[in-house]
């Protein structure tokens, strides 16, 4: 009786274990960035269902992206940061980008709505420093002639995690003010001078929402979805631009994603009229050795490129210019994927 | 026959790249203990085998015990190359853009969290621990006793996400700004509540924390109580003492150091804890003096940043946290349990 | 007479803050307890067990894949450790009886009981998921089994302890070896304790989050295979909690409101078998 008990839980086991081996041909896994999983686990739901192959997409970060990748953990990483081409060398990888997105400052000051503070780089930047305390500041008052400012202590929300909205961010304010730059620097996470942390996107958008007379920034989608007042910005043709689907699709026309260069390419500070400064791509990366694997993921960002525009575009994200995806297939083609 | 055996067990057990010295005297003086027991040796090979399992399996505590602490040692060696022990732990920088690494915010956030939580449960746990052994009538002795052990069964994370959902609001509306306009008033105690009410922060953090650890301490302090001689207490009872009396007098003093090894090891615990706290501590590496800043404990910077940490400094750094929390937690325990025997002993003697 | 009746009173409100303790302890259970009652009732559906995630955003979809790949973790974990377990407290408590060793070991299983299980992950990570090269359900399952080992050790050294010489003796005047007195005497008489040292070690891991999150990693399809990335719903509740939609909180507290269920079931069931055995004599 016992012994019978113990074979079949034995078998019950085996086969149970066995058949499940069975099924990982089927499956890719990735991991990486946050701000794009919503629009990468829409895509996966229906390519499964279309095809059968399981995409396990799981969000642990950029950062995560990039190591998971390099100790081939997982068959693709994810990353809002681009890597460079000689580090993409060095850790034998592929890139390419596969959805636009961008990063947007919001703001919880009572009495203002989305689109009516105006900021340009220096005073972001100097409020972040905690060089402007108040809401009423002569820089803010001077770029927003007419907005009723109160006298009120700001609130600074950044992320605690690492992230790749940080990068974008903080890559965008190095380039445009160099204090900027000498005392924080640019990077997936950094040395804060004041303000809180929460942790992702999500964190931030809850803070933001919570306290009052605060500034902090997320993905656009996230200010979208919990409905945030985002701020104008002035970007490099000197025009205050909203954050909006034709104004990131306006910077990711401009941007000159070079295949050679793996498409290394930060969309910040773009030059087109309209464009939004803050924008960035989010990027795959490849190993350069797993080549059956490859040529799986890729026939997946294939088949989104050519079916997932209107779920992106639902879920508030930019899908890419057909010239880039273009480019993109070409650049498999020469890679032999 | 004895002597043959040894010589059996010796061959055998340099085969398993033991030496003889290890093993003779060790095997001889179980085998002559089970020869007294009678058993005898023609039918020991079965016996044998079953011994070398069991004894594997129990050795298998030390070897888990010595791995996690090489195997993390190994992983941090890169770190510990690079910061030192004093200037990891002194140092308050968590810079991953400079890579520059410093365990101070982490130890901070710990320290703060697990004290204010400890300050909160003891006089709870005590409370509870007293009302269950004296002052309950025997009806009601065994269902609070049940519903405040199911309250320990009661997993992290489930009291973090409740702490997230409901507790954080309650706090940031209502408590927190009360606390603010009371106690923040209060010249020097008033560092302590300045800043945003959030709901997120220290104080939620060591709430949960201290709402975790109560059961824990509760129910050792309890143990320790029921160890009284019922002698002792009627005696101060007859000589006219009022049932607090008796507790305060009889039973605290003589199981006081029960309930010191409780407290202690209740300290353990709420060290390592990550889920509970990882809701709603907010994560940010910074060293503050308000009580409604966000902080980072060692746990929830592992469990927020362990995949995430790119480069191989930073997750060495990482594994480093990892190692100091062990260490320090292990030698919590171990003094825990130290007090726990020492009241132990005393009671069989 | 005026100080009789201060002592009187003193007494009195000592003891009343006491209870009042008592009663902020089981305030506090009645309190989490019933919220995750009532947000997890409203949102159960059969959805949840038989579904898979649909992406987010979409309305839908359950946890599946978490439900099963759960079972399958700590199933594995209790074939890994509760067998280790039951063997390790068996030396503790027979071959070692007494001797400094056992004392130490047992000293030092206690000891792991409380060990913050973030390291075990941490520790596993380094050992099987980097020279594996993925995350594992494998992984996952011996995190767990490291953490439930010393429970299991424990109790059944304790419970084994509790067996009385005499029936040993018994056995041994029969001529029956010390392994088969073991197996079929001591074993039998302690069945009932170490059972429910079984029970509750299996009630420690299954809430357990943390050794899982880099291990056993989490997975958005149902997936049976252990050498991959699987689910699991405490990493799932961890996930969906923490993000920012509607529907995923609704399956976070349903979630939880299954896992309360299951851990309190099996410690009360553990906790009746103790009091049904040893608490009459």
């Amino acid at each position: 009786m016992k012994r019978a008990l113990a074979l079949s839980l034995i078998l019950a086991f085996t086969v149970l274990f066995s058949f499940g081996a069975a099924a990982a041909a089927n499956t890719l896994n990735g991991a990486g960035a946050t701000f794009p999983y919503p629009v990468y686990s829409a895509w996966a739901y229906d390519y499964n269902k279309v095809t059968g192959v399981k995409l396990n997409y799981q969000s642990i970060g950029s950062g995560g992206g990039q190591r998971q990748i390099t100790e081939r953990t997982v068959d693709f990483g994810a990353s809002d940061a681009p890597l460079d081409p000689a580090k993409l060398d060095e850790l034998k990888l592929y890139q390419f980008p596969a959805v636009i997105g961008g990063v947007v400052p919001v703001v919880n000051i009572p009495g203002i709505k989305a689109g009516q503070l105006r900021l340009d780089a220096a005073t972001l930047c100097k409020v972040l420093l905690g060089n402007i305390k108040y809401w009423d500041d002569g820089d803010l008052k001077a770029l927003n002639r007419g907005l009723k400012l109160p006298h009120e202590e700001i609130t600074v929300v950044h992320r605690s995690d690492g992230s790749g909205t940080t990068a974008i961010f903080t890559t965008y304010l190095s380039g445009a003010y160099p204090e900027w730059k000498d005392k924080v620097g640019s990077g997936k996470a950094v040395k804060w001078p004041t303000g809180i942390g929460g942790k992702g996107n999500e964190g931030v958008a809850n803070y933001v929402k919570r306290v009052n007379n605060s500034i902090g920034y997320v993905e656009f989608a996230y200010a979208k979805q919990n409905k945030l007042a985002y701020v104008l910005l002035k970007n490099a043709a000197g025009n205050f631009v909203e954050p909006s689907f034709d104004n990131f699709k306006d910077a990711a026309a401009t941007g000159d994603f070079d295949p050679d260069k793996n498409f290394y390419l930060w969309l910040t500070d773009a030059p087109g009229k309209n464009a939004w400064p803050i924008a960035g791509a989010t990027f795959i990366l490849l190993a350069r050795e797993k080549t059956e694997a490859n040529k799986r993921v890729v026939k997946f960002y294939d088949w989104a490129f050519k079916n997932g525009d209107a779920t992106a575009e639902k879920l508030v994200y930019v899908p890419l210019p057909a010239s880039l995806k273009d480019k993109i297939r070409a650049y498999w083609k020469d890679k032999g994927i | 026959m004895i002597e043959q055996l040894r010589v059996k067990f010796a061959r055998r057990g340099q085969a398993f790249g033991l030496a003889p010295s290890f093993i003779l005297p060790l095997k001889g003086k179980i085998l002559k203990r089970a020869l007294q027991m009678g058993i005898g040796p023609k039918k020991n090979t079965a016996d044998i085998l079953f011994y070398g399992l069991t004894a594997l399996a129990s050795f298998t505590v030390l070897m888990i015990i010595l791995g996690v602490f090489f195997v993390l040692l190994k992983e941090s060696a890169l770190s510990i190359r690079e910061f030192g022990v004093i200037r990891f732990i002194s140092s308050t920088d968590w810079n991953p853009v400079t890579e520059s690494f410093g365990a101070a915010t982490n130890l901070f956030g710990t320290a703060v969290t697990t004290l204010l939580a400890m300050v909160m449960a003891i006089p709870v746990a005590l409370g509870i621990a007293i009302f269950i052994t004296e002052v309950a009538p025997s009806s009601l002795k065994g269902p609070v006793g049940a519903a405040i052990e199911l309250l320990a069964a009661i997993p992290s994370i489930i009291y973090g996400m409740w702490g997230l959902f409901t507790l954080a609001p309650i706090m940031a509306e209502y408590i927190e700004p009360a606390l603010q306009s009371t106690l923040g008033r209060v010249p020097l105690l008033g560092i302590l509540f300045h800043g945003t009410p959030m709901g997120i922060d220290i104080l939620t953090a060591s709430v949960v924390l201290s709402i975790m650890i109560i059961p824990f301490t509760a129910s050792i302090s309890r143990d320790a109580f029921n160890l009284t001689p019922s002698v002792v207490k009627e005696s101060a009872y007859a000589l006219g003492a009022t049932r607090w009396e008796v507790v305060k007098n009889v039973v605290v003093p003589y199981s006081k150091i029960g309930i010191f090894g409780g407290a202690v090891l209740s300290l353990g615990r709420a060290l390592g804890e990550t889920m509970a706290v990882a809701f709603v501590l907010g994560n940010n590496h910074q060293i503050t003096s308000s009580l409604f800043d966000a902080a980072a404990t060692i746990t929830v910077t592992l469990a927020n940043e362990f995949t995430e940490a790119d480069t191989n400094l930073y997750l060495s750094s990482l594994f480093y946290l990892a190692l100091l929390l062990f260490v320090l937690s292990f030698l919590t325990l171990a003094v825990a349990k130290f007090f726990m025997l020492r009241t132990e002993r005393r009671h069989s003697r | 007479m005026t100080r009789a009746r201060m002592r009187k009173l003193e007494s009195v409100g000592a003891l009343a803050l006491c209870s009042l303790a008592a009663f902020a302890g089981l305030f506090w259970l009645v309190f989490i307890l019933g919220d995750v009652l009532v947000h997890g009732i409203k949102a159960l559906h059969l959805h949840l067990f038989f579904k898979d995630p649909v992406p987010p955003g979409m309305q839908g979809g359950g946890l599946r894949n978490a439900f099963v790949g759960q079972l399958l973790i700590t199933f594995a974990a209790t074939i890994i450790g509760v067998p280790m377990g039951i063997l390790g407290g068996t030396f503790l408590a027979e071959y070692a009886r007494g001797k400094w060793m056992a004392r130490i070991i047992s000293v030092l299983s206690d000891i792991m009981v409380s060990v913050p299980s973030i390291v075990i992950g941490t520790f596993i990570y380094a050992l099987m998921v980097r020279p594996f090269g993925h995350f594992n359900g494998w992984a996952g399952a011996v995190a767990l089994a490291i953490i439930m080992v010393p429970v299991v050790v424990r109790t059944t050294e304790s419970m084994l302890t509790l067996v009385p010489w005499t029936l040993r003796e018994a056995a041994f005047a029969l001529g029956a070896p010390y392994y088969k007195v073991i197996t079929q005497v001591v074993y039998r008489g302690a069945a009932a304790g170490i059972l429910t040292g079984v029970l509750l070690s299996i009630a420690r891991v299954a809430g357990e989050t943390a050794p899982l999150l880099f291990t056993s990693f989490n997975n958005n399809f149902f997936s049976t295979d252990m050498n991959g990335p699987i689910a699991s719903l405490t990493v799932t509740i961890f996930q969906y909690a923490m993000g920012p939609y509607e529907d995923w909180h609704r399956q976070a507290w349903a979630a939880s409101f299954i896992i309360a269920l299951f851990i309190l079931v099996i410690t009360i069931i553990g906790r009746t078998i103790v009091k049904m055995r040893y608490d009459k004599g």
